[in-house]
């Protein structure tokens, strides 16, 4: 038997008053995804607005006059639409606090591909719409606005990059290449983003030199613009010299799992992140540039009131980045971008919180399950691995199972072979046992998973079949 | 040389009490095919009078002689002839003839010194020229206010009231412009429109008018396919009045508006500071602010 | 709570394009005067444009005289159009109000507007010291008004 039953212990005084703060965190959680639903949806029609406000539904009196203005309105939506993509890449709190990383990422995907379609449509149409209007045929009229126009060449350069970052991000695609080189690709759509801009202001009337839609796009562009420098630039640098984090040892936790502890400052302004990540550069020659993201494994340790102390991060040799971080030596300076997500207690909904993590992905539960409220017997946590060695930390987390009251269960040993869509070992799942039987009240509950995504995605199945509704739902991919 | 009981402003004239105006003096003289008349101060002394439209006869019809179409001999007759060749011709002729391709270009065509039959014709730009060169030299004379009045396109500089000897009624150092008026294109002997030159500074100088009713030899209307003499239907204008700083731009402008309808009715108060007062082939008027009431 | 974000971003989105389409159809409105301003003086002033007129002027017109629309804003400054009324049909459309507001409208008010006659500078013959006219001949000079002025100064 190999699945253990701790009954919860001793109470936990912190608890107490967490039970309000969490409704109401929620609620306001809720709200604000509702209102960054709302002004994406409500800027896209700013962007049509514009071009209306402009008296641009004249355009329809002509055959000529509608592609264009179709053209046009595409175009509006189109860059819009990039620039809603670049501010969910951007990594700003409140997006990010709101719906999480994960989700914001998923969005940033699915608005690539309406994003480019709307682009291409309104290079299409405005080639059709002038050259009628001209009497040339669409390619010549292309040709000509290439010459003649100024900005325009620019124009169809930003054009040809957004086709390129769009196409290098399609699943099929990516796959072929390594990630480094998706991500230079990437990085081209700043300067796409940077080409179009010219010919949006200086050729057409609707942004001409004293128009308000002039300001607005403009304010809109530059908004944009400094939300990326200050959260993707200033703020990782800022934070790097704020806390100045070395390495201090690496220890290796079981065979192929390495713990690395740094030492660095202010460390208390990151204590409660847990089950958040960091994105982490190891300052050492051939590793600088990878961005390695991981969530803290333990809560920070001070050592005093100025915040000196020590951070943990666990990690398995999952790609060739990660194998190099066993070699690390103590003395290498590391830069920390973060925390980002919302895998933490801010996601929180309920009362009552299942964790649900799966060989590595069990490490951030350990930060998470060391901070994050809950009243003593309300907590539940499953450890699942092949074997107890892959129950990383799962020692530390049966001490603080039973320190904080929580239950724990080792779900330990291979998947089972009929049931393959199974996230429980073979004789769990055999024997027919569901998420419902080892917490019964978990549809009341806030769940959060870690782990390989197809075993998580099983876990999820079955969590949505025992009743958890989706913003009870907690996942954090751990196969990057 | 002109009986004055005939003329049909005479009795108008005398009743005007003559202390509430400036006294002026005028001499007319025939060139180009029309009548220029200068006008001065009385108090220029008529001594000067003589001496100026002398001065304004002889540059006329040196100008006539080299540029008149109608003279076999002139310059511009063995031109069209194709006797001589542009770059063997007087510096003039190649002066004013850049000066026309010109204003060709600034107009879009609307202004144009080639006749459809592809002679050169510069006649839409010599008077202008011609009452320019004359202005220029009045001014060289000394002269402070004078209306010089080529055919009905008019160029003043300084004020009827000009003079050290201050008529009645008028300050010394007068501001008070000419007052210029316009001619109805449906009846010749009323005015449509008045309009004040000179005066103060930065007032407009020049006032030329271009028509399709008389004369309107030198006047096609632009138009792909479609180069058609002035007075016949295609003219949306009947009139067309232009002022300007330089007698040059008002002459050509209006020339061209009257070439090129409304269109270039818009692209010239677009373009050019100037005022325009148009009189469409029905009568109707439009007229920039500069000739509203 | 999906139902509250879709809801509201339908509702703000919604009001966002109506309030476009209404400022946009305001250029439209004063384009289209614009255009019937010009369609008043391509008409002789007679040709009746049914959108110069105010709701005011409607069925007072019949009678006569002189209507004063509402100013409406463009981009080129305010306008305001006026339409002078005689036996039910429009004599005259005229923009009343054109604003130096930007470089534009400067523009767009020295543009040429229809006027009617009485309302151009009027001159007297008795009153002017020169006459402007499209080039007349010697043979006509005899009997212009020029040559009248001309005359009175020898």
């Amino acid at each position: 038997m190999n699945t253990e039953l701790l009954p919860a212990l001793a109470a936990s005084p912190r608890a107490a008053d967490a039970r309000g703060t969490i409704k109401a965190r929620h609620r306001r959680r809720l709200f604000h995804a509702d209102l960054l639903v709302t002004v994406a949806w409500a800027s896209v029609a700013a962007a049509v607005a514009l071009w209306l406000a402009d008296g641009g539904a004249t355009g329809f009196s002509t055959l000529a006059g509608s592609f264009t203005a179709l053209g046009i309105v595409a175009g509006l939506a189109g860059i819009d639409l990039v620039l809603l993509m670049l501010l969910l890449a951007a990594r700003i709190p409140l997006i990010d606090q709101t719906v999480g990383h994960d989700r914001a990422l998923e969005f940033h995907r699915k608005l690539g591909k309406p994003s480019l379609y709307l682009l291409l449509t309104h290079g299409i149409l405005i080639a059709i719409g002038y050259g009628m209007a001209e009497g040339l045929d669409p390619v010549s009229e292309a040709v000509s606005l290439w010459v003649l126009v100024p900005d325009m060449w620019l124009a169809y350069i930003s054009m040809a990059l957004f086709i390129a970052v769009v196409v290098t991000s399609l699943v099929a695609v990516r796959r072929r290449f390594p990630y480094e080189f998706w991500y230079a690709v990437h990085l081209l759509t700043y300067a796409a983003v940077a080409t179009s801009l010219p010919h949006q202001f200086s050729v057409g009337a609707l942004f001409a030199e004293g128009t308000w839609q002039r300001w607005y796009w403009l304010a809109v562009c530059i908004a944009t613009g400094a939300a990326l420098l200050h959260y993707r630039v200033l703020e990782p640098v800022i934070a790097t010299f704020r806390h100045q984090l070395t390495v201090s040892r690496v220890v290796t936790v079981a065979p192929g799992v390495v713990s690395i502890e740094m030492h660095g400052l202010n460390l208390n302004e990151l204590a409660g992140t847990g089950g958040r990540f960091f994105i982490w550069r190891f300052l050492a020659r051939g590793l600088w540039w990878h961005p390695h993201p991981f969530s803290l494994s333990a809560e920070p340790l001070q050592f005093d009131a100025s915040g000196r102390g020590l951070l943990r991060i666990t990690v398995r040799n999952l790609g060739r980045g990660s194998a190099q971080l066993a070699g690390l030596k103590p003395g290498t300076k590391v830069a920390l971008e973060g925390p980002y997500g919302i895998f933490s207690t801010a996601a929180r909904s309920r009362d009552k919180v299942v964790m649900i993590g799966a060989g590595i992905g069990i490490t951030p539960l350990r930060a998470l399950l060391e901070s994050t409220p809950f009243t003593p017997g309300q907590a539940t946590v499953i450890l699942r691995g092949r074997s107890e060695q892959e129950l990383y930390l799962g020692d530390e987390i049966l001490d603080l199972a039973r320190h904080r009251g929580a239950t724990l269960f080792h779900l330990t040993g291979a998947r089972s072979a009929r049931h393959a869509d199974n996230w429980l070992p073979a004789h769990a799942a055999d024997a027919g046992h569901r998420l419902t039987d080892y917490v019964p009240g978990i549809a009341d509950a806030d769940v959060y998973v870690c782990g390989p995504a197809a075993w998580a995605l099983n876990v999820l199945m079955d969590a949505r079949a025992a009743g958890v509704k989706e913003d009870q739902l907690h996942y954090e991919r751990f196969d990057w | 040389m002109l009986r004055t009981s005939d003329l049909p402003g005479a009795a108008l004239q005398e009743s005007v009490p003559k202390e509430s105006r400036p006294t002026l003096q005028a001499r007319t003289f025939n060139c180009m095919g029309t009548v220029i008349s200068l006008t001065l101060p009385s108090a220029s002394g008529e001594d000067e009078l003589v001496a100026a439209t002398a001065v304004v006869e002889r540059l006329f019809a040196g100008l006539d002689e080299t540029f008149s179409l109608y003279r076999p001999e002139s310059e511009a007759s063995r031109l069209a002839r194709a006797e001589i060749k542009l770059p063997d011709t007087s510096e003039d002729m190649r002066r004013l003839y850049a000066d026309a391709v010109g204003w060709r270009l600034a107009t879009e065509g609307a202004f144009n010194p080639e006749r459809p039959d592809g002679v050169l014709d510069l006649s839409g730009i010599v008077k202008g020229h011609a009452i320019q060169e004359a202005g220029t030299s009045l001014l060289a004379l000394g002269l402070r206010g004078f209306c010089l009045n080529a055919g009905g396109d008019v160029l003043v500089s300084g004020s009827p009231g000009s003079s050290s000897v201050v008529p009645a009624g008028v300050a010394p150092g007068s501001r008070e412009p000419w007052r210029a008026g316009i001619v109805d294109p449906e009846d010749r002997r009323t005015l449509i429109a008045g309009y004040r030159l000179g005066g103060q500074a930065g007032a407009k100088l020049a006032l030329a008018t271009s028509g399709s009713a008389e004369r309107g030899d030198h006047i096609w209307t632009a138009g792909a396919g479609s180069l058609l003499r002035t007075g016949s239907a295609a003219s949306v204008f009947r009139q067309v009045s232009v002022a300007a700083a330089d007698i040059v731009t008002a002459d050509v402008l209006a020339t061209a508006i009257v070439a090129g309808g409304l269109p270039m009715l818009d692209r010239a108060t677009d373009g050019w500071d100037i005022e325009v007062l148009a009189v469409r082939a029905g009568g109707e008027l439009l007229a920039t602010p500069g000739f509203r009431r | 709570m999906r139902i509250r974000a879709a809801v509201s971003a339908a509702l703000a989105s919604a009001g966002i394009l109506l309030a476009g389409w209404q400022s946009g159809t305001f250029v439209e409105d004063t384009g289209s005067a614009a255009a019937s301003t010009s369609a008043g003086t391509a008409g002789a002033g007679s040709s009746g444009s049914s959108t110069a007129g105010s709701a005011g002027a409607g069925a007072a017109a019949k009678a006569g005289g002189t209507y004063a629309g509402s100013v409406v804003k463009t981009r080129f400054g305010a306008v305001q159009v006026q339409i002078t009324v005689k036996a039910g049909s429009i004599t005259d459309v005229e923009a009343l109000q054109l604003t130096d507001d930007d470089r534009k409208s400067i523009q767009i008010s020295n543009r040429a507007a229809p006027l009617l006659r009485a309302e151009v500078l009027a001159a007297q013959s008795a009153d002017v010291q020169t006459i402007g006219g499209a080039t007349v001949t010697s043979d006509a000079y005899l009997n212009s008004l020029q040559a009248a002025i001309d005359a009175a100064n020898l």
